[in-house]
């Protein structure tokens, strides 16, 4: 789908002489473009369950709510997590995570026999993890964990003294930690983003760029075809502000916003 | 949870213990309940969604409690011996007794509360009756007050045996042989609680402790009580019913949508009337009222009381 997008966006720059995008460009517009649709998918979701509580949204394929979640499932991932060193209940995060779908907690006794717990873990706040903890009724057990996120740069586990683990990244923190003798797991099943677009290419003596999909590092969309369009449309957007022709701009903005409308 | 085999149930797979699974179709389990209830009663189109499971979890952990303390036919058996010190110390999930009994030569002697004071804290006093006490301002304490020391030295009751002259005065029963002071006056009124033969007890809550008085000392005591279902914190032993799944759905419903914002008021009180309305059909289904009780108490109609 790549090559096609490029191709119609440099069909309608060219049309009216406005320019030439370069393949960097293309790639960076490219990606920015994706990204913003990508995002518009959770939003245009909640839009659609709130039409659902209303009552205005119709079933089978007028069923948009499934539609959109279809897509976002093929961003779904699963990957077992590793231990941050130094540390027995914190887990670093993969770079390309978006969303978490769910996070197991999984406590691991050698045997024998082995036995292995896995439980579906439970976002608390790190407001309310240690008032949790001291909860006799709600702390964290192994049949409800619980795990608190925690920003790039915040410290989360205290050892020994003063002593700090962490600040180590996006992670994330298990309650409760395994039982002695056990080692504590964790898997992932999240939502990443989408891999940035590459339009790869060869050069042909001419100096001409011609596009060459057997590159190592090429990457086509990863949105469905029927988001073709407003690929087009928003990369021409960005491609107009580069060239400071504010005529593409609006005609990619128009076409946007009267598909927009179409939609709602 | 998944359905057990026959072979699980009855030997529980061949592990120990053997009994582990008798009984069990009986209850759900606490996380079945919790996980039921995000999945059918929580979502998008639902009443209740964005909710965070530790706030389902405590709504469903109160539930059980609640039933626990008068809904429930369960309650907890302990038996255990006094000693001289005339202390029965409170079961660790008691919460509630519902008969304190002496057991003796193979049979129950239901024992009575006696709610007059039957144990005290004391403070050193000196000559003036000041209180004492010690070089970081705390009182000194005496290890048991005189009242303990009275009871435990075995305080007097009242003696009841028609054919005696000392029938109704009060007297001491120690080791077994009743002793009386000199009649001086008359006595009026019967203090009920103590003209009984058995020991009699109180419960001191605070203390954690059932204080008995002086003829139960070396002698056994079963007493049988209520938890809260807690199970000492063991979330996978909690368990409720089947006959009142309902009602903890519908109690943890009602409770989430009573607490929280801009609910309408028509809404929560819908919640409010299920979740009584469950709780009703819940009690009358567990009170097993069935024509061969009915027969049982009929047939007893004639009965020649003594």
């Amino acid at each position: 789908m790549i090559n096609k997008v490029r191709e119609t966006v440099l069909s309608i720059l060219n049309k009216n002489n406005y320019g030439y995008l370069s393949p960097l460009d293309f790639n960076l517009y490219a990606k920015q473009a994706q990204l913003e649709l990508f995002e518009d998918y959770f939003y245009d979701f909640n839009a659609q369950i709130n039409k659902e509580n209303a009552r205005t949204s119709g079933t089978e394929f007028a069923d948009i709510t499934r539609q959109l979640s279809e897509v976002m499932d093929t961003f779904t991932q699963y990957k077992a997590l590793n231990l941050t060193a130094g540390s027995e209940q914190t887990f670093a995060l993969p770079n390309d995570w978006y969303t978490f779908v769910d996070v197991i907690w999984l406590q691991t006794c050698e045997g024998p026999p082995t036995t292995v717990i896995e439980e579906q873990a439970e976002r608390v706040s790190e407001g309310s993890i240690y008032r949790l903890l001291k909860s006799n009724l709600t702390a964290p057990s192994k049949e409800f964990p619980a795990y608190v996120f925690t920003q790039q740069g915040r410290p989360v586990t205290v050892g020994p003294g003063d002593a700090t683990y962490g600040d180590l990244g996006n992670q994330i923190t298990l309650y409760p930690e395994a039982i002695a003798g056990c080692d504590l797991g964790c898997r992932l099943i999240y939502i990443r983003y989408p891999r940035d677009p590459n339009w790869t290419f060869s050069t042909l003596p001419s100096g001409e760029a011609f596009f060459n999909e057997s590159v190592s590092t090429y990457q086509d969309f990863e949105l469905p075809s029927s988001d073709e369009n407003d690929l087009i449309m928003k990369i021409l957007q960005y491609a107009g502000l580069s060239i400071r022709e504010a005529a593409v701009t609006q005609f990619a903005a128009g076409q946007e916003a009267i598909d927009n409308q179409q939609n709602t | 949870m998944a359905y057990l085999t026959s072979y699980q149930y009855y030997e529980n797979g061949g592990q120990q213990p053997e009994n582990a699974n008798w009984g069990s179709y009986q209850y759900v389990s606490l996380t079945d309940i919790v996980n039921n209830f995000l999945l059918m009663y929580q979502g998008n189109h639902s009443l209740i969604n964005n909710e965070e499971r530790y706030k389902i979890l405590f709504h469903a952990k109160r539930a059980i409690q609640e039933l626990n303390y008068d809904a429930f036919k369960e309650t907890k058996v302990l038996q255990l011996d006094v000693c001289d010190t005339l202390r029965f110390v409170l079961p660790q999930d008691y919460v509630n007794w519902i008969r304190i009994s002496l057991f003796k030569d193979g049979i129950l002697y239901p024992l009575t509360e006696n709610i007059q004071a039957n144990s005290s804290d004391a403070y050193l006093q000196d000559h003036n009756c000041r209180i004492l006490f010690d070089v970081d301002g705390n009182i000194l304490k005496p290890h048991n007050s005189e009242l303990d020391m009275s009871r435990i030295a075995g305080e007097g009751s009242i003696y009841l045996n028609e054919g005696s002259p000392y029938n109704g005065q009060t007297g001491w029963c120690i080791d077994g042989d009743w002793y009386f002071d000199y009649q001086m006056g008359d006595r009026f009124g019967l203090n009920t609680e103590t003209a009984y033969d058995n020991p009699t007890f109180r419960v001191d809550q605070k203390a954690g402790v059932i204080n008995f008085s002086s003829g139960m000392g070396g002698e056994s005591c079963v007493v049988e009580y209520v938890s809260d279902g807690m199970e000492n914190g063991d979330n996978s032993k909690v368990t409720v019913n089947k006959l009142f799944e309902d009602y903890v759905y519908a109690y943890i419903e009602y409770a989430i949508l009573n607490s929280k914002y801009a609910v309408q008021e028509y809404i929560v009180r819908r919640t409010q009337k299920r979740k009584s309305a469950l709780l009703r059909n819940a009690k009358i289904r567990l009170s097993n009222i069935h024509p061969g009780r009915l027969l049982m108490n009929l047939r007893g109609q004639s009965k020649w009381l003594k």
